[in-house]
C-alpha cells in the first residue's frame, strides 16, 4: 500500500534554524532514487544541495521556491511504496531531533509515564457493605497504600526507624500515639504499651462524647467510599432464591472423599456461581477506566471476598477464581479467611480484584445495598439462609431460602446485563445442576 | 562470581614470619610479582636509581634492569598514557605517581582512556595496570602532598580502587592488584609507611575487593579505610575506658565497596560512624552512608555520622592536626550517635 | 629529508595575524596564501596537474598496477565517506566525521604500514582504517550510536578512535616503547608504530609529552600529523607560530612536511619514516599538508568561518584527480578501469547503507557489559535492579 514519507528540512549547518528553497530538481510524479539531489536550499551563507533519503515517487512538494522554511518542517512527501493499493495517508511526523556538532541532538520528551504491566492506576480495592447492621463498618485500606498518617501540625510522627518497624509489625498507628521521648518522639515503650487492648486513645473524660480525629486508614477508606459511591451510578437489584437443592448437594459433597479435609460452606457455592455466571455477562467483571477512556474486559476473575478480622473488614482476593474447581475454591476461601483472621493478609492479596462477594448472611443479615469496590463494576451481597415458607408444586412448604443483592455500575453494566447476571447466579444456586449447561 | 585465585607458584615456600614496615611490604610485593611475570614492569619518576622518594622501589632497578624499572620523564599524563600503550602491547605496568596531589595531570588519561578502553572495545583490550598513589596527610608537608583524591576515581566506572591500611594488607593487596586484569588505583597511606607488622606468608590472604572486621564490638560500628584505620583502632582502645565497645571495619576496597560486613554489623549495633580524611562533600563516606541507610533503615538508632576532613583545601602543616580526624573526633561522633 | 639547519626562521611580522578579530584584506590574503602553499620544503612527487616530479631526498618506484591500486583505494574511501555523510543528513547517523580531501595522506600513510606495525588513529582516519582491513561497516556503528567502535583493534592493529584530542599519542608512544623493549626494533624486520593526529592536536600537552617520551626512549614511532588547516573554526595560525613539522627540532628528531594531497609523496615519505623507526632511528614527525574539504563534522558549518575562495583553490589540488589525470595521460588506465572502480565504489556505498540502516538497536543490558574484566558485585546488582524495573513496563523494553 502507498507509504508516504515526509522529509523534513534538516539542519545542514551548525545551529541552522531556517533556509530558503531555491530550486526544486524534481516534481510530483517523478521517480526518485536514494541520494538523488532533489532540491537546492540557501542557508545564511551558502547554497546546499539536499540528497533524497527515500526512493519512490514524489507525491507532493510542500514548499515553493523563494519560501523560507524552518528546520524540521516537511518539505516533500514521497510515496515509498507506490505500487500498493490506496490506504489512508499516514502523515504523522515526529518531532525532529536537530543534530549538533557531536551527535543526534536533543530528544523531545513528553511528560507522560510509560504504561506498566498489570497495574490499573486506580485506588486499590476495598469493598464495603452499607451500614445495615452495626458490626459491619467501613473497611480499612491496606496499610502499604495508605499514606503515612498526618498529625495535627501536618508533620510525620517522630519515631526512629526501628520503632517504626515495630509499630508497623504490630499494626499500631503511630499517629494515634503521644510520644514520651524528648520533643515528642515516640519510643519503643510507647508502642509496646499501645499494643495492650485498652481501647480509648485519649484521656478518659466524663460521660459525654469521645472525639477521634479522622485520619489515616479511616480517612482513606472514607475517601474511597465516597469516590465509589458518587462516581459510579449504583443500581441494586434483589433476588430471593430457594437454595434447598444447593444445600442438599452441599451435604452430599461434604461427606465425599473429594471434599475430605476442607470446609465446604454456602459461600463457596456462591463464589462458584459468580465465576460461572461471569462467562455469560462479562460486563460485571469489567472496569471503567476513566483515564484511558476505555472499559477493560478481563478474561480472568480475581474474586474479592469480604472478611471480618480483628482489625476490621478486609477484602482479600482469590486470584483466578474462575479457574479453580469447587474444592479449589473451598480451600482458597478457607485459607483466605484464616489468614485474614490472623491479621496477616498482605497488601498484594488485597489488590486487583475484578468482582466482589460480601457474605452478609454470616451475620444473620438478609440483604443490603452494597457499595462497589473502586476499580470494579459489581458486588454481590449473599444473605443468610433461613427456613422460610416457599411455594413448591402449588403447596406452601418450608424451604432453605436466601436473598441475593447485586449492586452494579450503570456506566458499565446495563439493567439487562445486571439482571441477567443476578438471575444466572440465582439459578445456579437454586439448582446447581444448571451448571452443566455452562 | 569467585575472585581469581592468586598465583603463589613463585612464593618463597618456607619463609618465616617477619616484621616488616609497609614500605618493605610493598617492595617485597613488587619484587615477588616481577619475579613471577617478566611482563610486570615498574614506571614512575625517580623509581629506578633512587628507588623512589619513599624507597618503595628500592633495589628493583639494580636487579631487574632499566627496561623493567623505568625512570620516566616528569610527565604524569605520559606515565599513564604510555602505560596504556604498553599494556596493549602485553605488559603489566605498575605506575607510581609520586604524590597524591600530582595525579591530576594524569586524570585525563585515567578517566578518558584507562577507565574506558575495556568498555569501548567490548572487552577486547584489557588494561591490567596498577597506579600506586601515596595519599593522605599527617606528614607535615607543603601543599599538594597530603591529598585524598580517591573519591574522583571511585566515581569513575571502569576503575577499581583500593586502599591498604597496614603492612600485611599492603603486601597481599598489591600482589593481588598486579594480578588483577582490571586497572586498579592503589592508594597507600603515606603517614603509615613506616609502621610495622608481622607478615606470615603461610597465612592466606582474603580477596582483594573485600572488607574486614578488625575489632568486634556492640556499641557502634566504625567503617573506615587507609590512614584512618589506625586512628579508629586507637579510638576504640581509648573508648573502652569509657565503656564504649566499638566495632571497627577496614573497608579496604573503595570501588567496588564490600558493605556486607558493614550491614551485618549495623544490624547488631544500630549505629554507624564513617571515618575518612577526605573532605565530606560528595565523598565515598557519603556513598557509604547512603547505602547503609537504605539497606539497614529499620536498624538505625541514629543517622549515619561521618567524621571527615573539612571542606577546605588541605591546610598548611601547622593546621593539619585540626583538619585531620583524630580519635577524639571519632569518639565525639560516637557520643553524638548514642545521644540520639 | 629536511634537516634543522635548512629550516626557515619564523618571520616576525609586527602586525596582527589574519586570525585577528578584524583582519585587513592584506592579512586575509596572507593568511590564504599560508594555508594554500606548503612552503619551499614541501615534499612532492606528483603535481596537482598529474605530472611526476623528482625530489632530492625522496623517491618512489611505483608500477602502474600499484598506482591503479592507490587510485582505487582513494576513490572507494571517498565514496564511502560521502555515503556516510549522506546517511547522516538522512538521520541514519548522529554525526559523521568527513575525510573529504585527505584521501591521499591517509592512503599513502596507510599503505606504508606493514602487517606487524601498529596504528593509533584520532577519529577521522577512515582511509587508514581501510588500509588496515577495517571496513566502513565496522566504523559507522559508533556514529550511529550503537557502539563505541566495533572493530577488533588488537587483531587489526588499528586502535579504536580516540576522541579526546591527543591522548592517543601517549598511548602510541607506550606501545612503541613496548616494541623496543621486546627487542623488535633495530633491523629490516623491525616493527614500528604510527600515530595520527591533526594540527589542532599539536597544542595539547599529551602530544608534546609524547614527543618527549618517544624521543628519550628512541621509540619506533612515526608521528603523522594531518595539517588540514582547520581545527573546527580555528586556523593553524592559532596553534603555532611556525610550521608544524619544525616543532620536531625542539625535541631532537626529524620533521618533514609532505604534500598531503600527493599520495606518492605521502607513501614515499611515510615508508622512509617507518623504515627509520624500524631500524631504531625513531621517532619521526611527518606533517601532511592537506585541506579539510568538508566541515569538521556534519553539523559544523564551515561557511561561517572560511572563505569559499580558499575551498576553490584547494579543489584545484584534488588528490584523486591528479592521479586520474596521470593514469590517463600515461595510458595506465582506460575508461573501463575508471568505470569499474566507480561501479565498485557505488557497490561499497550500497553495502554500507544497507548495513547501517539495519544495525540492530543494542539491548539495555548491553550498557552493563564489559565495564570490568573481572566481575563487580555492585555493578551486577545494579544491572539486575534495572532489568527488573524494565520488566515492569507493558510492551517490554524501551
Amino acid at each position: 500500500m502507498p507509504q508516504f514519507k515526509h522529509f523534513p528540512l534538516p539542519d545542514v549547518g551548525e545551529g541552522l534554524v531556517e533556509a530558503e528553497i531555491l530550486t526544486w530538481h524534481v516534481k510530483p510524479g517523478d521517480t526518485v532514487t536514494v541520494n538523488q539531489i532533489i532540491v537546492e536550499i540557501e542557508t545564511a551563507k551558502a547554497a546546499v544541495e539536499l540528497p533524497c533519503p527515500f526512493a519512490g515517487v514524489v507525491t507532493e512538494l510542500l514548499a515553493e521556491p523563494g519560501k523560507t522554511v524552518d528546520v524540521g518542517t516537511p518539505i516533500i512527501v514521497i510515496d515509498v511504496d507506490p505500487t500498493g493499493e490506496a490506504a489512508p495517508v499516514n502523515g504523522s511526523v515526529e518531532p525532529e531531533r536537530v543534530p549538533n556538532l557531536v551527535g543526534y541532538g536533543v530528544k523531545a520528551v513528553t511528560a507522560k509515564r510509560r504504561a506498566r504491566v498489570g497495574a490499573p492506576a486506580a485506588v486499590p480495592a476495598s469493598a464495603a457493605v452499607s451500614a445495615a447492621v452495626a458490626p459491619v463498618t467501613v473497611v480499612p485500606t491496606p496499610p502499604v497504600i495508605a499514606p503515612e498518617p498526618v498529625a495535627a501540625g501536618g508533620y510525620v510522627p517522630l519515631a526512629k526507624p526501628p520503632v517504626r518497624k515495630l509499630a508497623k509489625d504490630l499494626g499500631i498507628d503511630l499517629a494515634a500515639l503521644a510520644g514520651s521521648g524528648p520533643g515528642g518522639v515516640i519510643t519503643r515503650e510507647d508502642v509496646e504499651q499501645a499494643v495492650a487492648p485498652a481501647a480509648a486513645p485519649a484521656a478518659v473524660a466524663s460521660r459525654g462524647e469521645r472525639r477521634v480525629p479522622i485520619k489515616g486508614v479511616r480517612k482513606a477508606t472514607a475517601q474511597a467510599m465516597v469516590d465509589s459511591a458518587f462516581k459510579a451510578p449504583h443500581v441494586t437489584e434483589f433476588l430471593t432464591i430457594d437454595v434447598t437443592p444447593m444445600m442438599e448437594l452441599r451435604a452430599k459433597l461434604k461427606d465425599s472423599a473429594e471434599f475430605r479435609g476442607v470446609k465446604l460452606t454456602p459461600l463457596v457455592f456462591a463464589a462458584k456461581a459468580m465465576c460461572l455466571a461471569v462467562r455469560r455477562t462479562p460486563d460485571v467483571n469489567a472496569t471503567w477506566d476513566e483515564a484511558a477512556n476505555e472499559i477493560v474486559y478481563k478474561d480472568y476473575v480475581h474474586l474479592g471476598v469480604a472478611a471480618a478480622t480483628p482489625r476490621g473488614l478486609v477484602v482479600p482476593k482469590v486470584r483466578d477464581a474462575d479457574q479453580l474447581s469447587l474444592r479449589g475454591l473451598a480451600e482458597a476461601l478457607e485459607q483466605l479467611t484464616v489468614t485474614a483472621r490472623d491479621g496477616k493478609t498482605t497488601p498484594a492479596d488485597m489488590m486487583n480484584g475484578t468482582i466482589t462477594i460480601t457474605n452478609v448472611g454470616v451475620f444473620g443479615v438478609d440483604t443490603g445495598t452494597p457499595i462497589i469496590n473502586p476499580g470494579e463494576s459489581a458486588i454481590l451481597a449473599f444473605g443468610a439462609i433461613r427456613d422460610l415458607p416457599w411455594v413448591v408444586d402449588g403447596q406452601v412448604v418450608p424451604r432453605k431460602v436466601c436473598q441475593l443483592a447485586l449492586s452494579f455500575d450503570h456506566r458499565v453494566v446495563d439493567g439487562q446485563q445486571g439482571s441477567q447476571y443476578l438471575a444466572d447466579v440465582g439459578a445456579l444456586l437454586a439448582d446447581p445442576a444448571v451448571a452443566i449447561t455452562y | 562470581m569467585a575472585a581469581p585465585t592468586m598465583d603463589r607458584s613463585t612464593d618463597t615456600p618456607s619463609a618465616k614470619p617477619q616484621t616488616i614496615t609497609m614500605i618493605k611490604g610493598l617492595n617485597q610485593a613488587l619484587r615477588t610479582e616481577m619475579e613471577r611475570d617478566p611482563k610486570v614492569i615498574v614506571m614512575g619518576e625517580d623509581v629506578g636509581k633512587l628507588g623512589g622518594v619513599f624507597r618503595v622501589t628500592d633495589g628493583l632497578q639494580k636487579d631487574f634492569g632499566e627496561q623493567r624499572v623505568l625512570d620516566t620523564p616528569l610527565s604524569e599524563s605520559g606515565i599513564i598514557g604510555t602505560a596504556i600503550g604498553l599494556a596493549i602491547r602485553g605488559y603489566r605496568p605498575i605506575c607510581e605517581i609520586q604524590f597524591d596531589g600530582f595525579i591530576f595531570p594524569g586524570f585525563d588519561q585515567i578517566v578518558s582512556q584507562l577507565a574506558k578502553l575495556h568498555y569501548r572495545t567490548q572487552g577486547r583490550i584489557k588494561l591490567p595496570i596498577v597506579v600506586r598513589v601515596p595519599f593522605g596527610g599527617g606528614i607535615g608537608a607543603v601543599e599538594h602532598h597530603s591529598e585524598s583524591p580517591e573519591s574522583y576515581f571511585a566515581h569513575t566506572a571502569g576503575l577499581k580502587v583500593v586502599a591498604c591500611s597496614n603492612p600485611v594488607d599492603a603486601y597481599w593487596m598489591l600482589r593481588q592488584a598486579i594480578e588483577c586484569d582490571d586497572p586498579v588505583l592503589f592508594f597507600e597511606p603515606k603517614r603509615r609507611y613506616h609502621e610495622k607488622a608481622e607478615l606470615d606468608l603461610a597465612v592466606a590472604p582474603q580477596p582483594l575487593f573485600s572488607s574486614r572486621v578488625l575489632r568486634k564490638g556492640s556499641t557502634a560500628t566504625i567503617a573506615t579505610y587507609g590512614p584512618m584505620v589506625r586512628t579508629s583502632m586507637d579510638a576504640a582502645t581509648a573508648g573502652a575506658e569509657d565503656g564504649l565497645d566499638l566495632e571497627v571495619i577496614d573497608l579496604r576496597s573503595l570501588s567496588p565497596l564490600d558493605l556486607g560486613p558493614v550491614y551485618e554489623s549495623v544490624r547488631r549495633t544500630g549505629r554507624l560512624i564513617v571515618v575518612s580524611e577526605a573532605p565530606s562533600e560528595s565523598s565515598i563516606a557519603g556513598e557509604i552512608a547512603a547505602k547503609v541507610q537504605q539497606e539497614c533503615f529499620y536498624s538505625l538508632e541514629a543517622p549515619v555520622l561521618r567524621v571527615t576532613g573539612f571542606d577546605t583545601p588541605y591546610p598548611p602543616a601547622k593546621l593539619e592536626e585540626n583538619f585531620l580526624p583524630d580519635l577524639d573526633r571519632v569518639l565525639a561522633a560516637v557520643d553524638r550517635s548514642l545521644a540520639w | 629529508m629536511s634537516s634543522p639547519e635548512r629550516w626557515s626562521q619564523p618571520q616576525p611580522s609586527g602586525a596582527p595575524a589574519a586570525t585577528a578579530a578584524s583582519p585587513t584584506a592584506e592579512q586575509v590574503i596572507a593568511g590564504l596564501r599560508a594555508t594554500s602553499e606548503g612552503g619551499p620544503e614541501l615534499v612532492q612527487l606528483l603535481t596537482p596537474e598529474g605530472e611526476r616530479v623528482e625530489h632530492p631526498d625522496f623517491h618512489i618506484d611505483i608500477t602502474p598496477d600499484e598506482l591503479r591500486d592507490l587510485y582505487r583505494d582513494m576513490v572507494l574511501v571517498r565514496r564511502a565517506d560521502r555515503e556516510a555523510n549522506a546517511l547522516q543528513r538522512q538521520g541514519q547517523l548522529g554525526l559523521w566525521v568527513p575525510l573529504l580531501g585527505q584521501e591521499a595522506a591517509q592512503i599513502g600513510a596507510g599503505r606504508a604500514l606493514r602487517p606487524t606495525d601498529m596504528a593509533f588513529p584520532s577519529y577521522r582516519e577512515h582511509g587508514v582504517a581501510w588500509c588496515r582491513g577495517v571496513h566502513p561497516n565496522e566504523i559507522v556503528g559508533m556514529f550511529r550510536g550503537v557502539d563505541h567502535g566495533a572493530w577488533d583493534s588488537v587483531a587489526k592493529r588499528f586502535h579504536p578512535y580516540t576522541i579526546v584530542i591527543g591522548n592517543q599519542c601517549l598511548n602510541a608512544a607506550g606501545y612503541a616503547m613496548g616494541q623496543r623493549f621486546d627487542g623488535k626494533v633495530g633491523d629490516d624486520n623491525g616493527e614500528a608504530t604510527m600515530v595520527f593526529f591533526g594540527d589542532g592536536a599539536t597544542s595539547q600537552g599529551d602530544v608534546h609529552e609524547a614527543f618527549v617520551w618517544a624521543s628519550v626512549y628512541d621509540a619506533p614511532l612515526v608521528f603523522f600529523c594531518q595539517n588540514n588547516q582547520w581545527a573546527i573554526s580555528e586556523p593553524t595560525e592559532r596553534q603555532s607560530r611556525l610550521p608544524l613539522y619544525q616543532r620536531a627540532r625542539g625535541y631532537g628528531f626529524p620533521g618533514i612536511r609532505v604534500d598531503g594531497n600527493d599520495v606518492l609523496a605521502s607513501l614515499a615519505v611515510t615508508r622512509w619514516a617507518l623504515d627509520e623507526c624500524r631500524h631504531g632511528n625513531g621517532p619521526v614527525l611527518i606533517e601532511a599538508f592537506t585541506y579539510r574539504m568538508d566541515s569538521h563534522t556534519t553539523s559544523d558549518d564551515a561557511t561561517r568561518y572560511r572563505l569559499s575562495t580558499e575551498l576553490e583553490e584547494w579543489k584545484l589540488k584534488d588528490p584523486i584527480e591528479r592521479v586520474k589525470v596521470h593514469l590517463s595521460r600515461n595510458g595506465f588506465a582506460d575508461h573501463d578501469f575508471f568505470d569499474g572502480v566507480q561501479a565498485e565504489a557505488d557497490e561499497l556505498a550500497a553495502v554500507l547503507r544497507e548495513h547501517c540502516v539495519n544495525l540492530p538497536e543494542p539491548p539495555p543490558g548491553r550498557m552493563f557489559d564489559n565495564v570490568y574484566a573481572e566481575p563487580s558485585a555492585t555493578l551486577e546488582a545494579q544491572r539486575d535492579e534495572y532489568e527488573t524495573y524494565l520488566a515492569g513496563f507493558a510492551g517490554g523494553e524501551h
